[in-house]
């Protein structure tokens, strides 16, 4: 590590010319005044996390580009922005959420929740509905003409009281065909949607204050409404103004003793609910040994396949003058530039047991084929074949690439030494090669670790287990099968708050595994770093 | 097995070059059977006009161009004028053509710190790149819509429905594995390099552009087109994010013929998905070149 | 053009660094110019040329609709400026639902969203994000199950513009005339076999909902309704007699070769459309590619009978929804009622759709034979229940059936055990509840008496770990009462504290207040009379 301390040392000791320093010392300040300028945009818009994740990203780039110790984090200061921005902040959301009940019922905060309850409105006994029809002064005043139920007919001016009318009194024009004036003096009517395009037009009170008043609620009806709801703040309750029930805030949703409750409900902090649902949820009594193996065994031999198969490849279309190469590798490429939304949709038609097209291959050449979509050990053999086909393509880019980072004179060494090429491949390729993809193999193990999308679009986590207490299937990974249990069928819709419990559980065991395989293989140790 | 070496003088390695040869060759025909066997399938089932995803045969019943058409908006019956299929070509293109360039600028940068500087905090903060992905980030999309939509409020180029919005999204994703990648290329990459450029008097930056990453080409085309595919066939950002249909990506602007419920337009699917994977495999067709070579070419010589 | 985007690609690339080497020295801020091409180089995208106005708009109404209906209402938008002086934004979307889920809420959904089904309705209802329904007088031009459909808590939310069900089609080269009931699908068909002329009987397109009218024929249901007419979760069908018989029937039939082994959606369609089936059950969705696939077909104006009579489907309805953060509630609810909801409009959907429309001048009007068929053979047909418990019911059902067509189970014991999975599911909600269900019930609040799922008479336990409720103002009279946990009559205590003990009795002499007091501990009630 001689070469490392020296250089270390080196890039410290450069002295930095005058103007450089001025140069990123104003840089700074430039950078700095666009995020105050940013944050107080943001503070004013009342957006705060924002406003707060962007200062910490500005106290970071301050601290890297003023000390000189943080020299090394300048090569990467963008980066670390946009990962805090777009990966990290997600990240601490996803936590937050599972601590509180957001999901389906409870999808608003509680600032948004509470104005649409203060909007509901009632009818007080008593209260008249009218139809209606508007009329509009050049000045920007309306008129409107109401029929009550009875058919009496009323005619209200803006700021004026509302009088009993006829269609032919004075000022008012003949009735149409539906009993309504075609015109009133110093006004013109309106059709609805004219009438409606004005958003003013729902909240003029016709009317005096001193007798009734009559608002449009909808597009056939005005009438002497009342806000139903108010919300206290102070004792956190909502009083219906109608009968006086007092509604208070159990846990997201506004709710009276006896069971009565307002919607919307709204995002409410519930602590560690979500976990303990979670943990006691019949997800746990089910077939989970059977699960939890698979879950292992799948993205191990996806991994081992797909690598196998991608570096085989790429060892065996690598030489420069290998005739049709870039064909070869381009054709091989294909499986990765469409869309695997649409292939897996294919393979699970191919692999179909009674009508699909291998099948009815395998039955002509043989008189039997695999039973696909029946038996457990077949299924999962079409899962780990699709995922060959869907996951080699990676890998071959990857290794070939990697490839190129050996130096072919190790090669000639060796092959100086006498060692055949299987031994090369042991000795120089294969490790040298797991130093820069090693990393890349654990991303693919975690990656079809989740990897729902293959198995719910396939197969749907089937053929199902018979006898299981909760509804799994044989090819049912962890998080297929909890989806299942948590979002398909609980019976209460999407709850995020116990779908983001449930992936901090997901995480802690991924994590480790993750964690302890690189300790495991040591990896850390960087093999080759001075090759 | 493979072979890496150079040819050599010998008649009988050059006969047993030329049998290892044939051997790879049929090797590779097999292989393609098994990569392109399922895309026959994509590719006549947008020549099906019975719209059904699972045909029986290989040639369809009904063949026809009608899902090109609805494709290319010349369906009468479903013209809509938005609906732009090279619009949506293009978008995507440039959406993850820039996106694919600024990360391997960012990614390229960090790895070279990573690698070749030794500071406080180096394996920790590689150990959490890797922890990062790792983390099943449920609700990362409900969140970069809330901060994008945010953005959008504050700088409106920024925002929901532009291309500047989501190529930044796509950025935040950037010091994810391909670091992991590209540092590990840059170990094997011995230091005599750097060092002989050290003698010189060469600043780090001077390292890193003159010697450095000459010698990553191979690499950089790799992560390049690992990471344009990826941000080329992602529909799940780009679906939120971009509100308007003009504005879509091919991905996102394919979704649109299986939304229906019952009736998804799988065969107009698979053409625009056919015809989407051409610019992809053009552009592999072409930089594949550049994969090869790599260290030999006289630099390490110390 | 390739090319040139590669050239353009590489200049790019070279420009990045070029920035990026600006800042020459190592101490140099090296990464500070990548940022430059961030916030400038994708500049915001073309914006969108409005169309030329003479005037402005009086108001601008943004909707979301799916590849079918967004190109007709692109039509219509100039007829609505000309007319009503209105914008009308079309918005082409892949998912409308989901995005709708997420942009709404932060005040960027669009004004109308355009045909969502209907059991979306209630979950969208809860998140706050629906603006309710007014359709004035035109309310009787709709059908009024459709309404229905759209219907949460009372309130109409949505307004429907099309009804779809599942349709009877037989093969007429095979098939004279539609066969009445199921046993006479299988000897019919059983017949044509022997020919040789199909090799299965019938294609079946799926486990659950396509296959409902054969279960609903042999008497099964899913939820039963209670005495309101709202769906009753506790009355879970799934696995009763006519269920098990249903699915025996079809085991039977599977057995015998008259059924195809997988029931793939696409390929059960190929097997009809190709004659190799006599009979399938699809939709109108399937209308198109069953008559361009040539195939002499006809539909059934009945389901065939079992049992229990005929066959029912399901059916669903499509409807328009209007977003409750939207600034133009008002507008929108105009524009459904004034504009979409005319004849001229409606048919225009209904030409596009292929559904039944719901919008009755239209529905008088449908002349195309097919869905006049299955809208009669639709007319028993069953909504799709929009409760939540649906949740629990299809992914457990479809097991069930899939273990009895592979063979691996019985039909007894598979629907058996879904049966008791499902309601593990839907009684969750209450677990943990401890109640005093009784003759008092009504008079305390609840719906009825002896309802040990009701709220309102729900205990709550006390730092002393006593449950307690009440006080109940009651009436003098004779009452009876007995302790049940977790909403249902499973686990229940008696007099003593027996498990189905019997009731505990109380008379009042005169009017008083009730509470009770329930110990865990000993499982003895308490009654409280003041």
């Amino acid at each position: 590590m001689a070469t490392t301390a020296g250089q270390a040392k080196r890039f410290q000791a450069s002295s930095e010319s005058p103007l450089s320093v001025l140069l990123r010392v104003a840089l700074i300040v430039f950078f700095d005044a666009g995020a105050a300028w940013f944050i107080q945009k943001a503070l004013v818009q009342d957006f705060i996390q924002l406003a707060i994740v962007i200062g910490i990203i500005t106290l970071m780039f301050n601290l890297i580009f003023l000390l000189p110790k943080a020299y090394p984090f300048r090569w990467m200061a963008f980066g670390l922005g946009f990962l805090i921005l777009f990966t990290i902040y997600p990240m601490v959301f996803t936590i937050y959420i599972a601590f509180t009940n957001y999901g389906d019922g409870h999808l608003l905060t509680k600032d948004q929740a509470i104005p649409l309850i203060e909007k509901i409105k009632y009818l007080p006994e008593g209260g008249a509905s009218y139809s209606w029809t508007a009329y509009k002064s050049p000045d920007g005043k309306y008129a409107l003409w109401l029929v009550d139920p009875d058919g009496n007919s009323f005619l209200c001016k803006q700021d004026e009281p509302i009088i009993a009318a006829k269609p032919g009194d004075p000022g008012v024009g003949a009735a149409d065909s539906k009993g309504i004036p075609a015109s009133v003096e110093g006004y013109e009517r309106l059709n609805k949607l004219l009438a409606a395009s004005d958003k003013t037009l729902p909240d003029i009170k016709f009317g005096t204050e001193d007798g009734i008043t009559v608002q449009i609620s909808t597009p056939s009806l005005a009438s002497a409404l009342q806000v139903r709801y108010k919300y206290d703040l102070a004792s956190d309750t909502v009083v219906d103004q109608e009968n006086g029930d007092i509604y208070l805030n159990e846990r997201g949703t506004f709710t009276t003793k006896d069971g009565k409750t307002i919607k919307p409900g709204f995002r409410e902090v519930v602590g560690l609910e979500n976990f303990v649902n979670f943990l006691t949820s019949p997800a746990l009594r089910g077939p989970l040994v059977t699960i939890m193996v698979w879950n292992f065994v799948f993205p191990t031999i996806s991994v081992l396949s797909t690598f196998s198969l991608g570096l085989a490849i790429a060892i065996m279309y690598n030489d420069k003058d290998f005739p049709l190469k870039k064909l070869i590798r381009t054709l091989l490429l294909i499986p990765y530039t469409i869309p695997s939304v649409i292939t897996i949709l294919i393979w699970r038609g191919m692999l179909n047991t009674e009508f699909g097209v291998i099948n009815r291959i395998l039955n002509d050449m043989f008189g039997w084929a695999p039973p696909w979509t029946v038996e457990a050990f077949w299924a999962r053999v079409a899962v780990l074949l699709v995922n060959l086909w869907l996951g080699f393509p990676y890998m071959m880019l990857v290794t070939s690439g990697a490839l190129q980072s050996i130096p072919s004179d190790l090669y000639e060494a060796a092959t100086i030494d006498g060692a055949g090429g299987w031994r090369r491949f042991t000795a120089i390729t294969l490790p040298l090669l797991l130093v820069a993809v090693g990393p890349l193999l654990i991303a693919s193990f975690v990656f079809n670790f989740n990897n729902f999308g293959l198995i719910y679009l396939f197969i749907g986590g089937g053929p199902p287990i018979a006898g299981a207490s909760t509804q799994a299937g044989y090819t049912d990974i962890l998080i297929s099968y909890v989806y299942n249990l948590a979002f398909a069928s609980s019976g209460r819709g999407v709850q995020y708050g116990l779908a983001s419990a449930i992936s901090i559980v997901l995480f802690f065991i991924v994590g480790s595994i993750t964690l302890f395989q690189y300790r495991y293989t040591r990896m850390w140790e960087e093999v080759s770093e001075n090759v | 097995m493979s072979k890496q070496i150079q040819p050599n003088l010998f008649g009988s390695q050059k006969f047993q070059k030329k049998l290892s040869v044939a051997i790879r060759l049929v090797i590779a025909v097999f292989l393609i059977l098994f990569a392109i066997f399922p895309v026959l399938w994509i590719i006549s089932a947008s020549f099906d006009n019975s719209n059904s995803l699972a045909t029986q045969s290989l040639i369809p019943a009904q063949a026809g161009l009608k899902n090109y058409q609805r494709l290319f908006n010349m369906d009468p019956n479903f013209a809509f004028s938005d609906l732009s299929y090279w619009r949506w070509l293009f978008n995507s293109v440039k959406v993850s053509g820039i996106s694919t360039l600024l990360s391997l600028a960012l990614t390229t940068m960090a790895a070279y710190a990573f690698s070749r500087l030794r500071f406080a905090g180096r394996v920790t903060l590689l150990k959490a790149i890797l922890l990062i992905q790792v983390f099943p980030n449920l609700l990362a999309l409900i969140a970069i819509y809330v901060i994008i939509f945010q953005f959008g409020e504050i700088i409106p180029a920024l925002g929901l429905n532009t291309h500047a919005g989501l190529i930044m999204v796509y950025l935040g994703g950037s010091m994810g594995m391909n670091i992991w990648l590209m540092k590990g290329f840059l170990d094997t990459i011995p230091r005599a390099i750097d060092e002989s450029g050290m003698v010189d008097g060469a600043s780090n930056f001077q390292i890193f552009w003159g010697l450095l990453l000459p010698l990553l080409r191979p690499i950089l085309v790799v992560i390049g087109i690992l990471s344009f595919i990826g941000t080329y066939g992602d529909f799940i950002l780009a679906r939120i994010l971009l509100t308007d249909v003009n504005q879509y990506t091919l991905m996102v602007g394919l979704q649109i013929f299986t939304a229906g419920q019952f009736d998804k337009k799988w065969g107009v699917f698979a053409a625009g998905a056919l015809l989407g994977a051409l610019p992809v495999m053009i552009t592999y067709l072409t930089l594949q070149d550049q994969i090869a070579g790599g260290l030999t070419a006289g630099a390490v010589k110390e | 053009m390739r090319k040139n985007v590669l050239a353009l690609i590489s200049l790019l690339l070279i420009a990045t660094f070029a920035l990026a080497a600006c800042g020459a020295p190592a101490t140099e801020v090296p990464a500070e110019p990548t940022t430059a091409p961030v916030v400038e180089e994708p500049t915001a995208a073309p914006v969108v040329e409005e169309p030329v106005a003479p005037v402005e708009p009086a108001g601008t109404l943004v909707v979301w609709a799916d590849d079918t209906r967004a190109p007709i209402l692109e039509k219509l938008a100039p007829k609505v400026l000309e007319a009503y002086n209105l914008e009308l934004q079309v918005v082409l979307k892949a998912s409308l639902r989901d995005d709708f889920q997420v942009a709404a809420p932060v005040g960027e959904g669009p004004d109308i969203l355009f045909g969502v089904p209907h059991d979306q309705a209630g979950t969208l209802v809860s998140n706050g994000l629906l603006a309710e329904v007014d359709l004035g007088d035109k309310a009787a031009d709709f059908a009024p199950v459709a309404l229905g459909a759209c219907t949460v808590d009372g309130k109409l939310y949505c307004m429907p513009y099309a009804t779809e069900n599942l349709g009877f089609f037989y093969n007429t080269d095979l098939v004279a005339a539609a066969p009445a009931t199921w046993d006479e699908v299988i000897s019919v068909g059983e017949a044509l076999k022997a020919e040789g002329k199909i090799t299965y009987i019938m294609s079946v397109t799926g486990t659950t909902y396509d296959l409902y009218p054969l279960y609903t024929a042999f008497g099964g249901y899913i939820f039963g309704k209670d005495d309101a007419g709202n769906w009753n979760a506790q009355d879970l069908g799934i696995d009763n007699e006519s269920m098990i018989a249903a699915a025996t029937w079809l085991k039977d039939n599977l057995d015998k070769g008259n059924l195809p082994t997988d029931w793939d959606w696409a390929n059960n369609h190929a097997l009809f459309e190709t004659g190799e089936t006599a009979f399938i059950m699809a939709g109108p969705w399937a209308l198109d590619r069953i008559r361009e696939s040539g195939v002499p077909y006809a539909l059934a104006d009945a389901f065939p009978a079992g049992p229990a009579g005929a066959g029912s489907p399901f059916a669903g309805t499509q409807g328009i929804f209007i977003n409750a953060q939207s600034e133009n509630i008002l507008l929108a609810q105009a524009f459904l009622t004034e504009f979409i909801a005319t004849e001229e409009v409606m048919m225009e959907l209904y030409q596009a759709g292929k559904r039944p429309s719901a919008f009755l001048p239209v529905l008088a009007l449908t002349d195309d034979p097919d869905l006049l068929a299955m809208g009669t053979a639709g007319s028993n047909a069953t909504m799709m229940p929009a409760i939540p418990a649906m949740g629990s019911v299809w992914g457990n059902w479809d097991s069930a059936i899939v273990l009895t067509r592979d063979g691996k189970q019985d039909p007894a014991t598979a629907l058996t055990e879904a049966g008791t999975k499902i309601r593990g599911l839907i009684a969750n909600p209450l677990t943990g509840m401890v109640n005093v269900p009784g003759s008092y019930q009504a008079a305390a609040g609840c719906p009825g008496d002896w309802q040990p799922e009701c709220a309102v008479t729900a205990m709550a336990k006390g730092d002393d770990g006593l449950w307690r409720s009440g006080p109940f103002a009651l009436v003098a009279g004779d009452y009876e009462g007995k302790v049940a946990l977790d909403g249902s009559w499973t686990t229940n205590f008696g007099v003593e504290g027996k498990q189905d003990g019997d009731n505990y009795k109380f008379t009042l002499a005169a009017d008083a207040n009730v509470s009770f007091v329930f110990d865990p501990a000993t499982n003895l009630l308490e009654i409280v009379i003041e």
